[in-house]
């Protein structure tokens, strides 16, 4: 039962009170296919023999390329198929992405040659750059499971990352295996075939036959020796590396995209829910009698914590969903429902006051030390200048614009799921343990996400949807959450303080740095930024990370601790230069030259590119004013890294209007970008989304609850606060990227506040800038 | 109680409480589901459609009170993805995940109806949905682009 991974009693016991629960009639899964509407993309059997299970060309020569990660907006869609397509050599025109089955990923093992990186990392002197191929965890939860799609989660910025080598060597497994069957066709060496743009050529004979003239032969045509076949290095590719406009988005622009709110089955019937506001809550009582006469109402069903087994420890809340024939329906009568909580006294008692004041007590507790190098005390004693500043940033929600939801119905030997979902094996491994039936019978029908902003950016929507949909056996069940309940149902990047401290000579350069962060149990990157070394040089460090407990779940969210550390780290920088008379690009400059990063030039170079892009030190009009940030992630080690610099061009106007008037980007490819016209959109993407933390978002805590739950308290910035220009440039440096999805354009924080300074002669520490007054003059 | 829509040209008979959000008769009775849910309080947009030429949050609206008047929707732009605005937004490569964009495009439409040579400033004051991904930058540029091509000046 303990397997079962909710207890199992208290679950039956649970089901045992839906009231009025109902079948529709049995709904034959095998229709899932048939239902397939024209907008939808998630993964169907095809017509004719794959080549691999990555590739499937027809005899028109549309070739199927499908997708192991979900397209929230990042271009995933598009990057993954081009990695496929630059070793297969086809005709990029006739490309047609689709999900890939996360079933048969339940059902069938990775080919062996997927399964250790070749080439050397195809290819990089240092040898840096595999990703973690060693962890195969069965749930994809962790490292790189060695079932068939490998890792289909999307998360921290790696789809290109981790799925480089075995995406290209599916292109190239297929594309042998096509020259192979054209060879053993014409009865000639396959050396001495072309492949290019879906035409084999024999140069000799002057034959050509097409990838769909040839697909259904190669399908028969096994490989001799799959584990040679190697990859093309970066300095032979032809298609990544090119800006390709994204394969989605024409279906975006006529609203024929099928997101998961957008999936009908049916007989389907939809589901609102209300969860306990406070975490950890669940329902005392509901009165279903009182609302069971209105118009389309079915049935109502309680639901509980949701297992944290399932929610990676997350303790989010037990809840109630009212199911009706249109969500409209559920949504009107569970909002005169009366329902009571059973809230934990603990969780209530929580408020933003008490938990930063326990947050800031944190930082004067042992903590855990992380770098203590040299002797910072003795540094501190002997300094010609003290410095310290403490700063603190809100929780924030991801709030992406699709409402979480998800589809379920469940019949006696079978779950199928259509979701947009950043972690479909994860989410198969939750039904099967909802369910009692087993994973190798669960199909998850895959959208694409509106938004994402952190993985699984769903919350425990399947969850919730899995258990409504196990106690309704035999019905399809849209649950779709109001604004207000994703609000609950999100995890939130974690609420943190920070105290630094430096000790600065007589020609103010630090001697010394102490750093101390805190943030919740749980929370995302507490050590990010800082751990390691300090970036900037000094001789004596010293950096420990502190943690309280909350009841708040947290988890990634775009940029996750880094977002936050970057802003402390950036903001600091600032003022160390401001208190030392130096300027704040130099004074970086030499403080990255002194030390012995492995990737210092780089970020020599990323500083350099964009102060000189920016007109660095040319004058500006008063009420206008520059700042610079580095913005690294991995900059400390030695494997992989992704660097850039920015300088912001901000305006205050004497009335305490913030403009972010211009941004110049600096960014690296490492060795390659796959689809530089992606990156530039999540530069763009990542600029306002940091002007919008920077300088509105927070999420306070009342009474244990989530205050601001929908976008009236919660706003979001619009068109008019984009910054009017921005210039982006690339570099090419001689590593492997980490990723760039998530944590690009940090800077923006600690750039305007170090603008609000300039002109104002105001420091703000606490995020977001707009709770203070800005006016000046 | 039964009454008549008019949704981009076609005319449905809809079976459901008039007090219901036009939002959710177009997605659930007529079954046209370009149009988004995202907030439910006609503050992010995502929901906006035309009524009578002007644009409208639509998850904010009863269907009563678009009944005998012309309802435009992001599927009666065209069928093939080939109005100017859908030109223009496809050559900036403008979505990222898509999700505000229909409402995004009909805020525009309505506001190029009115200012077939909009400023920046006026964009600013008529495209006020919301996107989280960040699209802005391109949002702006395809919409001067649209512009053009609405009115027949190719780049």
């Amino acid at each position: 039962m303990s397997e079962q991974g909710i207890n199992r009693r208290e679950f039956l016991s649970v089901v045992a009170a839906a009231q009025g629960a109902f079948v529709l009639g049995f709904w034959a899964p095998s229709r899932a296919s048939a239902q397939k509407p024209p907008g939808a993309v998630w993964d169907e059997e095809s017509a004719v023999p794959e080549i691999n299970a990555w590739i499937v060309i027809s005899p028109d020569d549309t070739v199927t390329v499908r997708i192991t990660q979900t397209e929230l907006g990042q271009g995933v869609w598009t990057s993954n198929a081009m990695m496929v397509c630059e070793e297969l050599q086809c005709d990029w025109s006739k490309v047609r992405p689709q999900y890939a089955s996360a079933n048969r990923d339940a059902r069938e093992k990775a080919p062996a040659w997927t399964l250790n990186v070749m080439g050397n990392g195809a290819t990089d002197p240092k040898g840096g750059g595999e990703p973690g191929f060693g962890n195969r965890d069965r749930t994809g939860q962790q490292g790189i499971p060695d079932s068939l799609y490998r890792r289909m989660r999307t998360n921290a910025a790696s789809s290109v990352k981790d799925g480089r080598y075995y995406l290209q060597l599916a292109g190239a497994e297929a594309r042998e295996r096509l020259l192979l069957a054209a060879a053993e066709l014409w009865r000639v060496p396959v050396a001495e075939l072309a492949a290019k743009d879906s035409i084999i050529t024999h140069a000799p004979s002057g034959r050509t036959t097409t990838y769909g003239q040839i697909a259904d032969r190669a399908a028969r045509t096994p490989h001799p020796n799959p584990e040679k076949i190697t990859i093309k290095p970066p300095d032979q590719w032809t298609l990544m590396g090119t800006e390709r406009k994204n394969l989605d988005v024409p279906a975006k622009v006529t609203g024929e995209t099928v997101y998961a709110i957008d999936v009908r089955v049916p007989g389907m019937k939809w589901a609102a829910v209300k969860s306990c506001p406070v975490y950890g809550g669940d329902v005392k009582r509901y009165d279903f009698e009182a609302i069971r006469a209105l118009p389309g109402v079915r049935s109502a069903v309680r639901f509980p914590i949701p297992d944290p087994a399932l929610t990676r420890g997350r303790i989010f809340s037990g809840g109630v969903a009212v199911i009706a024939d249109t969500w409209h329906q559920a949504r009107t009568a569970l909002d005169r429902m009366p329902i009571e909580w059973e809230i934990p006294p603990a969780n209530a008692a929580f408020n933003t006051a008490n938990m930063s004041a326990a947050l800031v007590a944190a930082l004067d507790k042992p903590g855990r030390v992380r770098v203590d190098q040299g002797n910072v005390a003795a540094a501190f004693a002997s300094a010609a200048k003290i410095v310290e500043a403490a700063y603190s940033t809100p929780y924030l929600p991801r709030a992406r614009m699709e409402p979480g939801n998800a589809t379920v119905l469940v019949t006696a030997d079978r779950v199928d799921i259509w979701i947009g979902d950043q972690s479909p094996q994860e989410t198969r491994f939750s039904a099967a343990k909802i369910t009692g039936i087993r994973e190798e019978n669960v199909y998850l029908h895959l959208c694409h996400l509106g938004g994402g902003f952190g993985r699984n950016g769903n919350g425990p929507q399947a969850e919730q949807a899995i258990m409504i949909a196990n106690a309704h056996r035999g019905t399809p069940i849209h649950l779709l959450w109001t604004r207000e309940e994703d609000f609950i149902g999100t995890t939130y990047r974690a609420m943190g303080v920070a105290r630094l401290k430096a000790a600065l000579d007589a020609d103010g350069w630090p001697v010394a740095l102490d750093v101390r962060t805190a943030m919740q149990e749980g929370g995302f990157g507490p050590e990010s930024s800082f751990d390691v070394a300090s970036r900037y040089h000094v001789p004596n460090y010293r950096y420990s990370n502190h943690t309280t407990t909350f009841h708040v779940p947290v988890g990634t969210r775009r940029g996750i601790g880094q977002a936050a550390h970057e802003f402390y780290r950036e903001s600091f920088m600032n003022e160390l230069a401001h208190a030392a008379g130096r300027d704040p690009y130099r004074y970086r400059r030499e403080l990255i030259s002194r030390t012995s990063l492995p990737y210092k030039d780089d970020m020599i170079r990323a500083l350099d590119m964009a102060a000189e892009m920016s007109g660095w030190g040319t004058p500006l009009p008063v009420g206008k004013a520059r700042a610079i940030a580095l913005e690294e992630r991995g900059g400390e080690g030695n494997r992989m890294a992704t660097i850039s610099a920015m300088v912001h061009t901000v305006s205050v106007s004497r009335e305490g209007k913030v403009r972010l008037e211009r941004v110049d980007v600096a960014h690296e490819t490492g060795f390659g970008l796959v689809n530089p016209l992606s990156v530039k959109k999540q530069i763009e993407g990542q600029i306002i989304w940091f002007y919008n933390d920077a300088m509105h978002q927070a999420n306070t805590i009342q009474d244990g609850r989530i205050v601001e739950n929908n976008f009236k308290a919660f706003p979001l910035s619009r068109i008019d606060e984009d910054p009017p220009e921005i210039n982006i440039r690339f570099f090419k440096t001689g590593h492997w990227l980490l990723g760039m999805g998530h944590d690009r354009a940090t800077s923006v924080q600690s750039a305007i506040g170090d603008a609000i300074f300039q002109i104002t002669g105001k420091r703000f520490r606490d995020l977001p800038y707009s709770k203070h007054d800005l006016s000046w003059g | 109680m039964a009454f008549d829509l008019n949704v981009n040209g076609t005319r449905h008979t809809i079976d459901a409480d008039p007090q219901t959000p036009l939002l959710w008769v177009i997605r659930e009775y007529v079954g046209l589901t370009g149009t988004k849910f995202g907030c439910g309080i006609g503050q992010c947009g995502a929901c906006t459609l035309h009524v009578d030429g002007q644009p409208i949050r639509s998850c904010s609206v009863p269907a009563a009170n678009a009944v005998s008047k012309r309802i435009l929707t992001i599927e009666g732009l065209s069928t093939d993805g080939s109005h100017p605005i859908q030109v223009a937004w496809k050559e900036f490569d403008t979505p990222q995940c898509g999700y505000c964009q229909s409402g995004m495009i009909m805020s525009t439409l309505a506001l190029l109806q009115k200012l077939p040579n909009p400023s920046n400033v006026d964009i600013d004051a008529a495209v006020t949905n919301a996107c989280r991904c960040g699209t802005y930058h391109r949002v702006r540029q395809a919409i001067h682009l649209a512009a053009d091509l609405m009115k027949g000046i190719r780049r």
